[in-house]
């Protein structure tokens, strides 16, 4: 009874402000895209050049199978070195699961890949981070035994890497000021079904219905409303993710991990954020409404 | 079933609508509230179902303390008063046994009590043929008729009517003053504010008069003035 009473009162009250209903939806729909695409790029970028964060400059790759005295010597070089801020040895292990995180979603990559191909590496973060001063450093190590070549953080990836930070700090603001409008947006359209309804709401309290069975109508056409939103945003972001991958070619002359990889699991988490990040506005926008011009 | 103690209520603007009023009303009486307009008989009822609150003094309804209770617990009480207003308050969009069926759902009757009480209440207003009508297409009488029904469906043990016939034309207003008189005898307490002077010379029940927010006369079996 109540329920049927609430689905027939909420759906009746969307449709009654066609118009504007449709404008918070898109409103919601289009920050939240926004802010799913600038949560993808950042995934990809991340994922691209996860051997180059935390200030890593160069990579030591050993040959693929070093000798416990040359991996043991390079780290007493590397830890003593004056010019040398931190430094971190990935054995192959280590390198395996990194390879198989990233490719989780092409197991036939992971497949032809076994736990003994990947070479451990040692990941250098210097103390000067002049171009010219971390290619000297790292020219020093090339030719200790037991290394195969030492790869170094081109300029191309810094720039992907600071690109890609603002491009996410830049969407991010365009964002909350969309998704601030989307918030006002539903509140007003909520205010306005109160208008409409100013009559039963004041019959409703005169014969005695409860606050909360008047507020629940109100309160779920705003939430439907950003669940919508959510929804559009979350089907827009699924259609597009496929030409973002191929964004960036994986060349070989920059030296990325892979191209955009967005794993499935972060895509889950992103719509989940989307989802929530809706209702949340919905909620709020509606609360607001509700508690300020529902006088019951 | 109603008691007033001390109550004083004024408004912003420094008016005293009611001043150090006391009224007992027991279960099944009939109480016309008289006075001029402005004499604080809308704000008398207001105060009985807690849409104004008093600013100082008492009031028990059917037992109870109403300035001790929850805003939550407001509605629970309403549901025990029945209102009916001078401007009917229909809902135009719906017909006269939605209307009346309204009051019910929300206040989450199943269907099934809604089925058997609506048409029940209905054919006692003698609107039981017009069920499916809209409030537009029914004289102010009917819409007052279906307002009463409205009020009375939920079986309230007070009926409240603040002018019930001020928009009505003396030979309806006594059709709409028998069917009170009828909910009156299932020993509902009425309690109604007019300004009709031949309805309470003739109905001959207790008269309380206001003026200025005092109680100024207090009568068994009174009349207008």
């Amino acid at each position: 009874m109540k329920a049927e009473y609430y689905v027939r009162e909420t759906a009746s009250n969307l449709g009654r402000n066609i118009t504007i209903t449709l404008a918070s939806v898109m409103t919601v729909a289009v920050s939240l895209a926004l802010v799913g695409a600038s949560l993808m790029l950042r995934s990809g970028v991340e994922n691209a050049t996860r051997r180059w964060q935390g200030g890593i400059e160069f990579v030591i790759f050993m040959q693929r199978d070093p000798s416990p005295a040359q991996v043991e010597s390079l780290r007493g070089d590397l830890e003593q070195s004056p010019e040398v801020a931190s430094v971190r040895f990935v054995d192959k292990k280590e390198a395996y699961e990194e390879f198989k995180s990233l490719f989780a979603d092409s197991p036939e990559l992971v497949d032809s890949i076994d736990a003994d191909t990947l070479p451990p590496s040692f990941r250098v973060e210097p103390v000067n981070k002049e171009v010219d001063a971390v290619e000297a450093l790292g020219n020093t190590y090339a030719a200790k035994s037991g290394v195969a070549r030492v790869v170094f953080a081109s300029k191309t990836i810094r720039l992907i890497q600071q690109l890609s930070s603002r491009l996410t700090v830049g969407i991010f603001v365009i964002a909350a000021f969309l998704l601030g409008a989307a918030g006002l947006l539903i509140l007003n359209t909520i205010r306005m079904a109160m208008f409409a309804r100013r009559r039963e709401i004041e019959v409703m309290k005169l014969v005695g219905a409860t606050n909360w069975f008047i507020r629940v109508p109100f309160m779920l056409e705003g939430l439907m409303q950003g669940l919508i939103g959510a929804f559009l945003a979350i089907a827009a972001l699924a259609a597009f993710k496929p030409f973002f991958q191929k964004w960036l070619p994986n060349s070989r002359d920059i030296p990325l991990v892979s191209g955009f990889q967005v794993s499935s699991g972060e895509m889950i988490f992103i719509f989940g954020t989307l989802g929530v990040v809706g209702i949340l506005i919905g909620a709020i926008g509606a609360g607001i409404a509700v508690s300020r011009f529902l006088d019951v | 079933m109603i008691k007033i103690e001390n109550v004083t209520k004024s408004y912003k603007s420094s008016t005293v609508a009611l001043r150090d009023a006391n009224v007992e009303i027991s279960k099944g009486e009939f109480v016309f509230l008289v006075g001029a307009s402005g004499s604080g008989k809308s704000t008398f009822i207001r105060l009985l179902n807690k849409e104004e609150t008093p600013d100082a003094g008492r009031i028990f309804v059917a037992g109870k303390d109403i300035g001790q209770l929850s805003s939550w617990k407001v509605p629970y009480l309403r549901r025990n008063i029945g209102c009916v207003f001078q401007d009917f308050k229909l809902l135009p969009t719906k017909t006269v046994f939605e209307n009346v069926a309204f009051a019910l759902e929300v206040i989450g009757r199943p269907r099934s009590v809604i089925d058997a009480q609506v048409p029940a209440i209905l054919d006692l207003v003698g609107l039981a043929h017009k069920s499916s009508n809209f409030p537009n297409e029914l004289s102010g009488g009917e819409q007052q008729r279906v307002s009463v029904a409205r009020a009375f469906v939920n079986r309230p043990l007070i009926l409240l009517a603040d002018e019930p016939t001020g928009n009505l034309d003396p030979a309806t207003s006594v059709g709409i003053m028998r069917l009170l008189d009828r909910i009156n005898k299932t020993g509902t307490t009425v309690v109604m504010a007019t300004h009709d002077r031949g309805i309470v010379d003739t109905m001959r029940r207790r008269v309380i008069e206001l003026d200025r927010g005092s109680i100024v006369r207090d009568q068994s079996r009174g009349v207008y003035e």
